[in-house]
C-alpha cells in the first residue's frame, strides 16, 4: 500500500493546523490571535497523530533501525563544533586565532556529520543483510 | 530591533552633501543674483520652453517610425497642471525611474529563477529510472507550492521581516522588525517579524518585489533535497518536510545572512571583514539545500540494490540523459537571474556591476564543466555526460556567493576547482559515506556551496562598491588574497553555522518526521517503482520496462510485506 486518501486527509489537516497557527502568531498581541495559535497547535498535533496512525498501513520499508545513541552523538558533535566557534569568537580576539578556532569548529562538526552519523546509519544497513 | 540600513545612511549622507553643495552654489552665485534670475527660475523657464517645443498631438498622430518623438518631456507627469512641469516633478520622475528599473530588473530575474524549477525537474527525473519519473517530476512540481505556501505564511517574515533599508527597492521600510538578543555587549539579529501573509503595512509595492525574488530562491533550496532522496522518498513526508523547510530551516539561516541577522553583523560587531558575505546564495541557498539533502538522505537510506554486501556500489543509471543536459542548460540560463539579479537593481548603488556578475557566472559554469569533463576523461576514460552536467552546475553553485565580489579570472579558477571537487565529492559520498544520492545533489550543492562561501574569503578583490558598504561596514568585500584575512574568518563562521546549525536543525526536524510518519516508501513500492503506488500513473505508460538485475530485487523479497 502506498499513497492513500488517509494521507491526503492528514496532510490537509497539517496544512490547516500550520496555517491557523501562523494566523495566531501574526496576531499574537490580540486575544483572537492567542486563541488561533492554540487552535492551530492542536490541529497540528492532531495531524501528527494522524500520520502516526496511518504509518503502519503504508508497508514496511527497506530499512532497519540503526544505532540511536550514535545518531544522537553525531548530531551533538555537529552542533558542538558550531557552538565552539560561536563562543570562541568572543574569547579569541585576533583574526588568526579566530580562523584557527573556526577551522577547529568546522572539523568537529564534520567529524559528527561525515564520520559518526554515516557509521550509525550504516551499522544495520539493508545492504549488509 | 529597528535597524537603520547602510543604504539609508548613504542616502542621508547624500542629502546632507547635496544640502551643503546647494548652499555653496547659492553663496557662489550670490554676487550675480542681483542681475540674473535664480537658478530654479531659469530651470523652470527651460522646462517650459522644452514643453513648448515638445511634439504636438498632430506630430504624434503621424506615427514615430524612428523613435525620436516618443518619450519626451510631455510624458513626465505634473503634480499641478496650472504650474506646469517643475523641478520637483522632474526629480520625482527620476526617482521613480530608478525604482522602476530596479523593480523590473529584480522581478525579471526572479522569473528566470522560477524557471529553474523546470531545469531541476528535468535533471533529477532524467537521472532517475523511468519507473520513478512521474514521482520525481511531481516532487519538483509540488515543492514549488509547498515552499510558496510556507514562505507566505511565516518564512518570509522570519527571513526578511527586519530587512528594511534597501534603497534599490524604495527602502522596504515596512520590513522593520528584527528580533535580536544581546551577547557580550553586542546586539545580534535572530529572526524577523514583519510580513506574515504580506498583510497590513507589508502590503507594499517594494515588499512584493522582494517577496517574489526571495521566494524563488528559497524554493531552489527546497528542490535540492528532492534529488538526493529520489526513488524512495514517500510523497507525503516529502511534502511535509518541504513545508517545514520553507517555513523555518531556510528562512532562519537566510535571515542571519541576508535579513539583518547576526552573521551579517560579524563585521560591524566583531570587525570580521564586512560580515558574512554571500552575494547570491552559495551558502544561503545551495549549502542549505545540500546539507539538508545529506541529512534526509542519511535518514531515508540507500535505494535497494545501490550497495552490495561488501560495501561496493552499483551504478543505477538514469533513464534520460537528454533531459539531464537540457535541464542543466535551463538551470544555467536561470542562473543569470540568480546571480546578477541579486544586486536587487540595475540602477544606482554600484548596480552597474551586473555585467561583471553575469560574466563571472558564465565563466565559472564553463570552467566547472571543463573541470568535470577532464577529471572523468583522464581518470575514467570517458567524458561522462551526467558528471559534465554536474560540473556545470557545480561551477555555477560555487560562483554564486563570490559572483559580485571577484574578477573574471578568479571566477574561472573557482569554477574549475568546483568541477573537480564535484567529481571527488560524488565518489566520497558514495564510496566512503555510503550515502545514496541519485543525482549528486549533496556534492553539487552542499560541497560546492561551502566552497563558494569559502571562495569569497579568498578571492574577493575589493573592487565592488554597492553603495559604498556591505552589511553596514564601509568599503568593499576583500578576501585573503587581496589583503583582508578577517573576511575569511567571517566566511568560516558562516560555514561552521551551515554545518553546525543548518545540518543539525534539518536532521533533527526530519528525524522527528521519521518517527511520526516515516520517510521511506515500502520495499514493495520501491521495487515496483513509485509512479504507480505513489502517484497512480506511470510517467511513460507506453514504455516496456527491462528486467532489473537480481540484486535490485533480492532485498525487496526480504522486506516486502505483501
Amino acid at each position: 500500500m502506498a499513497a492513500t486518501s488517509g494521507q491526503g486527509r492528514s496532510f490537509a489537516t497539517f496544512l490547516v493546523g500550520i496555517t491557523v497557527a501562523c494566523v495566531g502568531i501574526a496576531f499574537l498581541s490580540t486575544g483572537l490571535g492567542k486563541f488561533a495559535l492554540a487552535v492551530g497547535v492542536v490541529i497540528f498535533v492532531a495531524s501528527l497523530f494522524a500520520f502516526m496512525k496511518i504509518k503502519p498501513m503504508e508497508g514496511k520499508p527497506a530499512q532497519k533501525p540503526g544505532a540511536g545513541g550514535m545518531k544522537l552523538l553525531g548530531a551533538v558533535a555537529a552542533c558542538l563544533g558550531w557552538i565552539l566557534v560561536l563562543f570562541g569568537l568572543h574569547v579569541v580576539t585576533g583574526t588568526g586565532g579566530r580562523i584557527v578556532l573556526s577551522l577547529v569548529g568546522i572539523g568537529v562538526s564534520l567529524f559528527g556529520i561525515i564520520y559518526i552519523l554515516p557509521t550509525a546509519f550504516n551499522k544495520n544497513a539493508i545492504w549488509k543483510a | 530591533m529597528k535597524r537603520i540600513g547602510p543604504l539609508y545612511s548613504l542616502l542621508a549622507g547624500l542629502v546632507i552633501a547635496i544640502g551643503f553643495a546647494t548652499t555653496a552654489l547659492a553663496q557662489a552665485a550670490a554676487p550675480a543674483a542681483s542681475t540674473a534670475a535664480p537658478p530654479s527660475s531659469v530651470a523652470t523657464a527651460e522646462l517650459k520652453e522644452g514643453a513648448a517645443k515638445a511634439p504636438t498631438a498632430d506630430t504624434l498622430k503621424a506615427g514615430d517610425p524612428s523613435g525620436t518623438v516618443t518619450g519626451t518631456i510631455i510624458d513626465v507627469p505634473v503634480s499641478d497642471p496650472k504650474a506646469g512641469l517643475t523641478l520637483p516633478d522632474m526629480a520625482n520622475q527620476i526617482g521613480q525611474n530608478k525604482i522602476g528599473i530596479n523593480f523590473t530588473w529584480t522581478l525579471l530575474c526572479g522569473f528566470l529563477v522560477m524557471f529553474m524549477q523546470a531545469g531541476f525537474a528535468m535533471v533529477e527525473a532524467g537521472l532517475c529510472r523511468v519507473k520513478n519519473s512521474n514521482h520525481t517530476y511531481m516532487m519538483n512540481f509540488f515543492v514549488y507550492g509547498c515552499g510558496l505556501l510556507a514562505y507566505w505564511l511565516i518564512g518570509f517574515a522570519i527571513q526578511m521581516g527586519g530587512a528594511g533599508g534597501n534603497a534599490n527597492l524604495g527602502g522596504l521600510s515596512p520590513l522593520a522588525t528584527e528580533h535580536a538578543f544581546t551577547l557580550f555587549g553586542k546586539t545580534w539579529g535572530m529572526f524577523g517579524g514583519s510580513g506574515m501573509f504580506l498583510a497590513g503595512h507589508t502590503y507594499d509595492v517594494g515588499v512584493m518585489v522582494i517577496f517574489l525574488f526571495q521566494m524563488v530562491f528559497m524554493d531552489t533550496a527546497l528542490t535540492i533535497v528532492t534529488g538526493a532522496c529520489a526513488e524512495r522518498w514517500k510523497f507525503l513526508t516529502f511534502a511535509v518536510s518541504s513545508v517545514l523547510m520553507g517555513a523555518f530551516t531556510y528562512p532562519l539561516f537566510a535571515n542571519w545572512a541576508w535579513g539583518a541577522g547576526w552573521l551579517a553583523q560579524l563585521g560591524s560587531n566583531l570587525g570580521l571583514g564586512k560580515g558574512y558575505a554571500d552575494f547570491a546564495g552559495s551558502g544561503v541557498v545551495h549549502a542549505v539545500g545540500g546539507l539538508s539533502a545529506l541529512a534526509v538522505a542519511l535518514i531515508v537510506g540507500p535505494r535497494i540494490g545501490k550497495f552490495n554486501r561488501d560495501g561496493s556500489s552499483n551504478a543505477i543509471l538514469g533513464h534520460d540523459i537528454s533531459a539531464v543536459l537540457i535541464g542543466c542548460f535551463i538551470l544555467a540560463f536561470g542562473w543569470f537571474g540568480f546571480n546578477p539579479g541579486s544586486t536587487l537593481g540595475a540602477s544606482a548603488n554600484g548596480n552597474l556591476r551586473i555585467g561583471s556578475v553575469a560574466v563571472n557566472t558564465m565563466l565559472a559554469g564553463c570552467t566547472g564543466t571543463f573541470g568535470a569533463i577532464l577529471y572523468m576523461w583522464i581518470l575514467k576514460g570517458k567524458p561522462d555526460a551526467s558528471m559534465s552536467g554536474n560540473g556545470l552546475l557545480a561551477g555555477l553553485v560555487a560562483i554564486t556567493a563570490p559572483s559580485g565580489f571577484v574578477s573574471p579570472t578568479s571566477s574561472a579558477i573557482i569554477g574549475l576547482i568546483a568541477g573537480v571537487l564535484v567529481c571527488m565529492s560524488v565518489a566520497f559520498v558514495e564510496n566512503v559515506l555510503k550515502v545514496d544520492d541519485p543525482v549528486g545533489a549533496i556534492s553539487v550543492h552542499g560541497a560546492n556551496g561551502l566552497w563558494g562561501v569559502l571562495a569569497v574569503g579568498l578571492f574577493a578583490d575589493g573592487t565592488s562598491n554597492y553603495g559604498g558598504s556591505w552589511n553596514g561596514v564601509a568599503g568593499s568585500v576583500t578576501g585573503l588574497f587581496y589583503g583582508d584575512a578577517s573576511q575569511l574568518a567571517a566566511q568560516l563562521v558562516g560555514i561552521s553555522t551551515l554545518l553546525g546549525f543548518v545540518f543539525t536543525f534539518s536532521f533533527a526536524l526530519n528525524l522527528a518526521l521519521e518517527f511520526f510518519m516515516g520517510h521511506r516508501v515500502s520495499a514493495e513500492s520501491e521495487v515496483a517503482g513509485l509512479d504507480l503506488p505513489e502517484m497512480g500513473q506511470l510517467g511513460y505508460p507506453e514504455f516496456l520496462f527491462a528486467k532489473e538485475p537480481d540484486i535490485f530485487v533480492t532485498h525487496s523479497r526480504e522486506f516486502a510485506v505483501a
